[in-house]
């Protein structure tokens, strides 16, 4: 099936927009001439090899081999009897709120220091904190891990400065908690783009709010409670979805690039367990059921917090 | 009038932060920049932060910039990302309007569906998506990775531009329909014009994604002649392994580095407004 | 504002415009690129060599294409690269296809599962594991080829070959190219310059261990983020010496059978890495950094000994300091007086079941396995190869030869390489490095790994 198809579709109607030239068949002809080429495309490109993939956690299969054996739940058995999967939830939903509290923090007073606090330098700051985010990942993996190199990094040598000894952490090998260290790059590298959407909310808020804030005496601290948090929560809600999303399901890159899951798979996340799993320990099925695992979790954390903030909204409002 | 923060040591507390914050941003590039200057040695024997010793080893540009081909890669790179951004951008635009001006059955769904796939852990998808180019003979083209990347756009382009669409003005269709024109007419002639800001702004939200992306890009593309930039990094990176050149590397880096901090400081404003768009719904 | 966003884009422009420049400005002359003609070209790093497919000229009676794999690392490719172009000047009517490069085992990683892998594979570095290979049904049996096969010079392959093939079910499916050794570094040099005894045994090990630490200086570097260094250079041959010399209990623990994890054997070598443990002898750089970084750290002084490959010398060769002359010994563990352990690891090469051109394959195979081209691997990639035969007359470095003197010596044990179950090896190193670390105990680490091998089974 597949190439042929959208295309006939198109000519299809854009054939009857020509000769019927009835309203309704020229609208038909109109949204399924913009609409399914990229359906198509989504379908090919995306749905596809995703719903491919999982399938393949219903087999004993190396990722080698042309030959999978049929197993039923038994990768998802096998699963939920792994406990280094437990551990990969567990670290996920801790990068996960670290990265909100951290985030959020600090993306929203960067944001009303630079619109409210009428700093000279606001757009300097803008433009430079943004940076981060424009970097390939492979760039913020290669920096961070020489800055935390317990021989030759930036942080130990900062901190011998201070100290007669030399100080010799290795600050990727604790023996346990190592997870906090990717924190901070993991943070460092978002919060420029939520510091813009929060920015652009408090920029939507009409000054005239300010300004009779302003008349009555109201200080930075409660003109921000009571103006600016409520008005931009809206965007604190998307961003701390948009946070949750994007970290259940793309946390892999950055433990990867830096631990790859070590040290004794103390740092391993979903996604990194599913490709340790998949491309390392040749069970791409059990893979492709982490796979599944971390699609289930991300769509029950994301309803949940959604609920939980529309209720957060009405409190506060 | 500056009634920002009325405590002096308030203010000065503040500015440090935010100063603090800006060096740690800027000077891993600074960072970035003297280590391609320096060579093995000076990576241990001095302090991280020591000025790199002269002669400085510009040379290392030079040998990346040939010996790795970086010329090669840096045209196969923007091909690959300006086709895969025009094809996204017209697919996604479409797409866009008619899920904001015309609904009919499904069409929330279909919007779901969109924006669900982002939750989807795409390395999985990675297997069967070889296959898939490769019964397609995909593999090794920069076609086969503009149709991959164009249509991995959909879901934040539809996400912007659905809003997009949405706030612009209804009267302004309904004047067109009255003159006479068609649908496709109305959206060539006069909603795509006017939705110029939205479509720029994911445009360049997306050339920054797509010329940093490397995962597909390794699967898709195993000939060195057709390589991007960031495949080329990371095979680099690779073999710095086995073969240590940290000055190289850092001067890779910095190849790949510098072009979109260009484009990200030209199109700043549009940036900042295509990011917002999207939350604005 | 907008000028100092201006100011941003030009002067970050000018920067673009200076690396070009001195980039461009110091071009030379030897950088021609690989030809766009080429099917699948060698690598950028290979790419003086570009002529490896001559125009056809059907004399010979090898034709068609014939694509070999070969990873790159440690060795380098300019052995590959060479004996890949002899070949191909030998049988001008084969069309040869370079695929090698660091990560070309992820590369070409769909092709094999997609049923259309290349002719040739060379098995080594990460991605790949000829059991593995082997139960997927990859690679060729070469069973009755070898029986009779001979080399270029008429020698039957099977005589010369140091280490045999690894059987799997008394088949054949690859054949031993290189053989390695692992064991610990040092730098001679630096010991004499320190008055330190080069250590033969483990109390000797541990005495100039504590005299390095006085001196200030780490006794011990491992790279911890892939353990399976010190599991191969310290950990399985200490336990090859607590079980006697016999290294039939490694074999064991290759098939997975849990009791041998439990024996006592394996118990007292986890007990040494303990001791170094809790000397202090352990640098504690080691649980997060990588082979190059260990490495780098090694040859700066910063550490004494060092668990590696003989790779090594080779793969660092741009960075040794003058002066640097590296001390080798395959085993530290054995009691004074026992014998040396030798732990092989060698990297074999395999034919593809689904090769398209075997006869080409095999033809290759009959080119490399000769002793001209072993001299030759010796001396381009610094390392012993599996062909039996005095190199002592090569080129090859001198801690090469060193360790071919040990590898024939009848008082050291050599163990054949094994290949572990991908999932007992990645519990063997978790818990290695956690035991590294002082996570866990001996006692942990043993029921761990037999934990793990039993739910192989």
């Amino acid at each position: 099936m597949g190439r042929r198809h959208p295309f006939s579709i198109f000519l299809q109607g854009a054939i009857l927009t020509m000769r019927t030239g009835t309203a309704k068949a020229q609208r038909y002809g109109f949204i399924a001439a913009f609409t399914l080429p990229a359906f198509a495309f989504f379908c090919i490109f995306t749905i596809y090899p995703v719903l491919q993939a999982l399938y393949y956690s219903l087999f004993d299969w190396s990722g080698m081999s042309e030959h999978k054996t049929f197993v039923g739940l038994d990768n998802f058995k096998a699963m939920f009897r792994d406990p280094i999967v437990w551990r990969s939830v567990g670290n996920d939903y801790f990068l996960v709120a670290g990265k909100v509290i951290g985030i959020m923090a600090l993306a929203t007073f960067f944001a009303v220091a630079l619109t409210r606090f009428r700093f000279k330098l606001s757009g300097f700051f803008r433009s430079i904190f943004f940076i981060p985010n424009v970097i390939s990942v492979v760039v913020i993996g290669v920096l961070w891990n020489f800055i935390y190199n317990p021989q030759i990094g930036f942080l130990n040598a900062f901190l011998s400065l201070f100290t007669k000894e030399k100080v010799d952490i290795a600050w990727l090998g604790f023996p346990a908690h190592t997870i906090w260290m990717l924190l901070p790059p993991a943070i460092w590298a978002g919060i420029g783009f939520y510091m813009i959407l929060i920015i652009a909310a408090i920029q939507n808020i009409p000054s005239s709010l300010y300004e009779a804030s302003d008349m009555e005496g109201a200080g930075q601290w409660s003109q921000f409670r009571s103006i600016t948090l409520p008005l931009v929560w809206e965007q604190v809600k998307v961003s701390i979805i948009h946070i949750t999303m994007t970290t259940l399901n793309g946390s892999f890159i950055i433990v990867w690039i830096m631990t790859e899951g070590g040290p004794d798979n103390s740092t391993q996340v979903m996604g990194s367990y599913m490709y340790q799993m998949a491309f390392r320990q040749f069970h791409f099925g059990f893979g492709a059921a982490i796979g599944v695992l971390i699609l289930v979790v991300s769509l029950i954390t994301t309803i949940v917090l959604q609920r939980l903030m529309r209720q957060e909204t009405i409190e506060l409002g | 009038m500056e009634t920002g923060i009325r405590n002096p040591v308030l203010k000065v507390v503040f500015y440090a932060i935010l100063l603090l914050w800006s060096v740690s941003v800027i000077y891993p590039l600074i960072w970035t920049v003297l280590d391609a200057l320096k060579d093995n040695e000076q990576f241990f024997l001095n302090a991280p932060w020591s000025l790199p010793r002269l002669p400085l080893l510009w040379d290392n540009f030079a040998y990346v910039w040939n010996h790795y081909h970086f010329d090669r890669y840096f045209v196969n790179s923007l091909v690959v990302t300006v086709g895969s951004t025009l094809l996204g951008l017209i697919l996604s635009a479409t797409t866009a309007y008619v899920l904001a001006r015309y609904p009919f059955r499904g069409s929330g769904l279909l919007y779901l569906l969109y924006i669900s796939s982002m939750m989807v852990p795409f390395i999985l998808a990675l297997i069967p998506l070889f296959f898939l180019m490769n019964s397609f003979h995909l593999i090794n083209k920069p076609i086969g990775l503009i149709l991959v990347y164009a249509s991995s756009q959909f879901a934040f382009g539809i996400f912007v531009l659905v809003g997009f669409f949405k706030s612009l003005p209804k009267e302004l269709e309904e004047s067109s329909v009255i003159d006479g024109a068609s649908h496709f007419g109305t959206f060539f002639r006069v909603m795509l014009p006017l939705s110029q800001p939205g479509l720029i702004t994911i445009a360049i939200v997306n050339v920054l994604n797509i010329w940093n992306e490397y995962i597909i890009g390794t699967i898709l593309i195993n000939d060195p002649q057709q390589y991007t930039l960031p495949v080329e990094i990371a095979v680099m990176q690779k073999e710095m392994q086995y073969r240590t050149e940290w000055g190289p590397l850092f001067a890779g880096l910095l190849f790949t580095i510098v072009p979109v901090l260009i484009v990200y400081i030209a199109f700043q404003r549009k940036i900042a407004s295509g990011i917002t768009a999207g939350a604005i719904k | 504002m907008r000028n100092r966003r201006k100011i941003g884009v030009i002067s970050l422009a000018i920067l673009l415009v200076a690396m070009l420049l001195a980039a461009c400005g110091q071009k030379k002359g030897d950088t021609a690129s690989p030809s766009a003609s080429q099917p699948a070209a060698s690598p950028p790093a290979s790419s003086a060599s570009a002529s490896a497919s001559a125009p056809a000229d059907s004399g010979t009676k090898l034709t068609g294409d014939f694509e070999v794999q070969y990873f790159v690392g440690g060795y380098g490719d300019k052995w590959w690269n060479k004996v890949i172009d002899d070949f191909a000047k030998a049988n001008p009517g084969l069309n040869v296809i370079k695929s090698g490069g660091p990560q070309i085992n992820e590369q070409m990683k769909p092709r094999w599962i997609g049923g259309n892998p290349p002719d040739f594979i060379y098995i080594d570095g990460a991605g790949l594991n000829d059991r593995q290979m082997v139960e997927d049904g990859q690679l060729e049996d070469l069973t009755d080829w070898f029986k009779t096969a001979k080399n270029v010079d008429g020698d039957l392959i099977g005589d010369i070959l140091a280490q045999a093939p690894q059987q799997y079910g008394g088949k054949i499916y690859n054949i031993p190219l290189v053989l390695n050794s692992w064991g610990i570094f040092w730098d001679k040099a630096l010991f004499k310059e320190k008055g330190w005894t080069e250590p033969q045994d483990f109390q000797q090990f541990l005495q100039v261990g504590d005299q390095i630490k006085a001196a200030g200086i780490n006794p011990f570097i491992h790279t911890g983020k892939y353990p399976y260094y010190i599991n191969g250079a310290f950990l399985y041959p200490a336990i090859v010496s607590a079980n006697n010399n016999d290294p039939s209990i490694l074999q064991d623990m290759a098939a997975n059978k849990p009791e041998a994890f439990r024996s006592p054997a394996v118990l007292a070598a986890l007990n040494k890495i303990v001791q170094l443990r809790d000397k202090g002898f352990i640098d504690k750089a080691s649980v997060q950094i990588n082979h190059t970084d260990s490495q780098m750290l090694f040859l700066q002084h910063k550490d004494a000994f060092i668990p590696n490959g003989l790779w090594l010398p080779n793969e660092m060769s741009k960075d040794i300091p003058s002066g640097f002359d590296f001390g080798f010994i395959p085993s530290i563990t054995q009691d004074p007086g026992g014998k040396v352990v030798a732990n092989t690891s060698t990297a074999t090469v395999a034919v593809a079941a689904k090769a398209k051109n075997k006869e080409a394959a095999k033809a290759f195979l009959q080119f490399i396995f000769s002793k001209a081209q072993a001299s030759q691997w010796a001396e381009l990639s610094g390392a012993p190869s599996n062909i039996k035969g005095d190199i002592s007359a090569s080129n090859a470095p001198n801690y090469v030869k060193d360790a071919a003197k040990y590898l024939t010596d009848p008082n050291t044990v050599v163990i054949p390489t094994i290949t572990y179950n991908a999932d007992v090896d990645k519990a063997m190193m978790d818990a290695t490095l956690a035991l590294t670390i002082g996570k866990i105990t001996p006692e942990e680490w043993v029921k761990r790994v037999s934990d793990a091998a039993a739910k192989v089974k």
